[in-house]
């Protein structure tokens, strides 16, 4: 976090905003002198019942993903024993490769990557384009334009699936990615657009201007001064982008139907639909589960900031 | 196998291409026009959601309104069979009621509820508590673990031998009632359903409203205070007008993700007679069963209700949804 440059942009920015999301913004604001701070015995007790509830949260959202992490040790025998076994005894990490190589999922997981990169590198780009274009430049039709964009994020993406699959049929791009992937060029993400615009609207117009009159062009200034001014807001989205894309089932689900082209998401639901009604082997399952999950979860833990930016710009500045 | 990745990358280079080409060429043709250097320079910026938005929205749109108008299966071209397809939705097919109403139910649940809650935590988590990132990560971790991840999870906790009929288990024997089996339990498939989507909403809601609650002035606290103004009254008339606007988000975004649920129902199925998500059924119709025209239709019901819904809530926000002047204005 320390290695980013400051965020771009006049204090009441978007940018500026978001900082105060950051983790130490708490402890910024609570000075030596809080008015907050507990003094009375009945103000112990408030601090005591707030810490208790969060603990309580917190454990309701913990003991699933512990679950997960425990069952997907576990031996077949230790699966439904009851009381529950919190720590897996024996302990099998062989789950793993046991539950990998008995589908093609190395091969599920290289398409993953692939469609995940090209998807992202067409969307970010594009999407700052279109926000460049919607923050910074004077045209007819401009804000008529903008408010169509909010409101295709309304139609439902079910509605659209039948045409658009009758597309895909008519150029003869069902069963192959191209679907997961090309459409990405057409800056299919509105949140993007809309969440690159707040970030481009916060920076001052001069440091364009002074280019500009230095001669550079309109792809010289969004490539050399814009794109690294608005760095920040461009890791939030990749973040989302590789999120939503990695996890992307309805598209794959629609398009392909050769085994050894699904991505993960589809062998893991293919997997599951597998599993044997009378003994399911929730163990194999759950080790899947974890792996698909892996990558986003340490993603979140390297990169949370750019997360939380992501998701809080549109509800506090929209 | 390797022409499957050679095949698309050269489609994604194509149209890639294609796209950049077309920027340059508006902005070739309107310069040429006598559009000015800054509205050509606009206009072909945008080039690319414009495309899509003719190309993979618009066209689309009326293409689905046109097909709810025909009997299609893909094979044989469209025929025209006028409104038979609504009428048969609202009058033959019972399927589409027990699905609308289980949809519908699970949302109006399921919402409010995750928005109560969330309201909650996050001004549990506004009380300057120590570790405030550290609580933050904790509570939105849920939201980013894959939904297919989460659909197995909950469907492995809540199966007859399952996580939470174990924790349950001293209840449901001191009642003497049997192990349910959620997902499979007619009466039971839809709270499991809520219950799993409040554990994977939660936190995402949380620190939304989180950043919300940090962006009220402090002053505007100081004033109330020296107004008289106990700890309830302060939330009610301060932070909750406040935060009006940012609670409005979320309820909208909410309510469209909600009534749209589809990836979760298909890794959990529920039983037929119980009802799914609408997502699901549409989807079922056109690809299971070949009925695009039929499930065209349904979906345009289903854009309406979205908008009612938006609609509703938009109605309802001049009463209770407090902006800022100056804040409307760069948002």
């Amino acid at each position: 976090m320390a290695s980013l440059p400051a965020a771009p942009g006049t204090p009441g920015g978007a940018p500026a905003d978001l900082a105060t999301v950051g983790p130490q913004a708490g402890q910024r604001r609570r000075g030596g002198n809080d008015p907050d701070r507990p003094r009375t015995p009945l103000d112990w007790v408030g601090r005591v019942v707030v810490y208790l509830l969060l603990a309580i949260g917190g454990a309701i959202i913990l003991i699933p993903f512990f679950w997960m992490l425990s069952t997907s040790l576990k031996s077949d025998a230790s699966l439904i024993a009851y009381p529950p076994q919190w720590i897996p005894n024996p302990v099998v990490p062989g789950n793993y490769p046991e539950a990998w190589t008995s589908l093609p999922f190395d091969r599920w997981l290289l398409n993953t990557v692939f469609t995940t990169v090209l998807a992202m590198i067409a969307e970010i780009f594009t999407a700052a384009l279109v926000a460049y274009g919607f923050a910074r430049f004077r045209f007819p039709g401009r804000n008529v334009l903008f408010i169509i964009l909010l409101s295709t994020m309304m139609l439902p993406g079910i509605l659209t699936l039948i045409p658009k699959f009758l597309i895909w049929r008519e150029v003869g791009r069902i069963d192959t990615f191209s679907p997961l992937t090309v459409g990405a060029w057409f800056a299919w993400g509105p949140s993007y657009i809309f969440l690159l615009r707040q970030f481009f609207l916060t920076i001052p117009r001069e440091i364009e201007e002074a280019a500009i009159i230095d001669g550079a062009n309109v792809f010289q200034v969004f490539r050399e001064i814009m794109l690294p001014l608005v760095k920040p807001a461009l890791l939030a989205i990749a973040v989302l982008s590789f999120q939503g894309n990695w996890n992307n089932f309805e598209g794959a689900l629609i398009y392909l139907s050769t085994l050894e082209k699904y991505p993960m998401v589809l062998g893991l639901q293919f997997y599951g639909a597998t599993l044997s009604n009378t003994a399911p082997q929730w163990n194999l399952m759950m080790a899947m589960a974890t792996v698909m999950a892996l990558p986003i979860l340490v993603l979140f833990f390297l990169a949370q900031r750019y997360f939380i930016e992501g998701l809080t710009v549109g509800g506090v500045k929209g | 196998m390797l022409s499957w990745y050679t095949l698309t990358l050269t489609d994604f280079v194509g149209v890639g291409v294609f796209v950049g080409v077309v920027m340059v060429a508006t902005h070739w043709v309107l310069r040429r026009f006598g559009v000015g250097r800054e509205a050509a320079a606009g206009y072909s910026l945008i080039v690319p959601w414009i495309l899509g938005l003719v190309i993979w929205n618009a066209g689309p749109f009326l293409a689905a309104l046109y097909l709810s108008f025909t009997e299609y299966n893909i094979l044989q071209p469209p025929r025209w069979i006028g409104l038979d397809n609504y009428v048969r939705m609202f009058t033959e097919d019972r399927q589409f009621w027990t699905v609308l109403r289980f949809t519908l139910l699970y949302s109006v649940i399921n919402v409010p509820l995750g928005l109560l809650g969330a309201l909650l935590t996050a001004t549990l988590l506004n009380q300057n508590v120590k570790g405030l990132g550290g609580w933050r990560t904790l509570y939105y971790l849920p939201a980013v673990l894959p939904a297919a991840a989460t659909a197995l999870l909950w469907r492995w906790m809540f199966t007859e031998n399952g996580l939470i009929n174990s924790i349950l288990s001293p209840f449901l024997n001191l009642f003497g009632i049997a192990r349910p089996a959620w997902f499979t339990d007619i009466d039971l498939v839809l709270p499991a359903f809520i219950i799993m989507a409040l554990w994977g909403v939660f936190g995402a809601n949380t620190v939304i409203l989180l950043a919300g609650l940090k962006n009220i002035p402090r002053d505007l606290y100081d004033a109330a205070k020296v107004d008289g103004a106990g700890t309830i009254r302060r939330y009610v008339n301060v932070t909750i007008p406040m935060l009006s606007p940012t609670l409005f988000y979320v309820l909208i975004l909410g309510i469209i993700g909600s009534l749209q649920t589809f990836a979760v129902a298909f890794f959990i199925e529920s039983p037929r007679r119980a009802g799914t998500f609408m997502n699901v059924y549409i989807y079922q119709e056109a690809f299971d069963r070949g009925r695009m025209g039929y499930a065209s239709a349904l979906g345009w019901i289903m854009l309406l209700i979205i908008l009612l819904f938006t609609l509703l809530v938009f109605r309802s926000s001049a009463a209770w949804v407090h902006y800022e002047g100056e804040k409307n204005q760069n948002g």
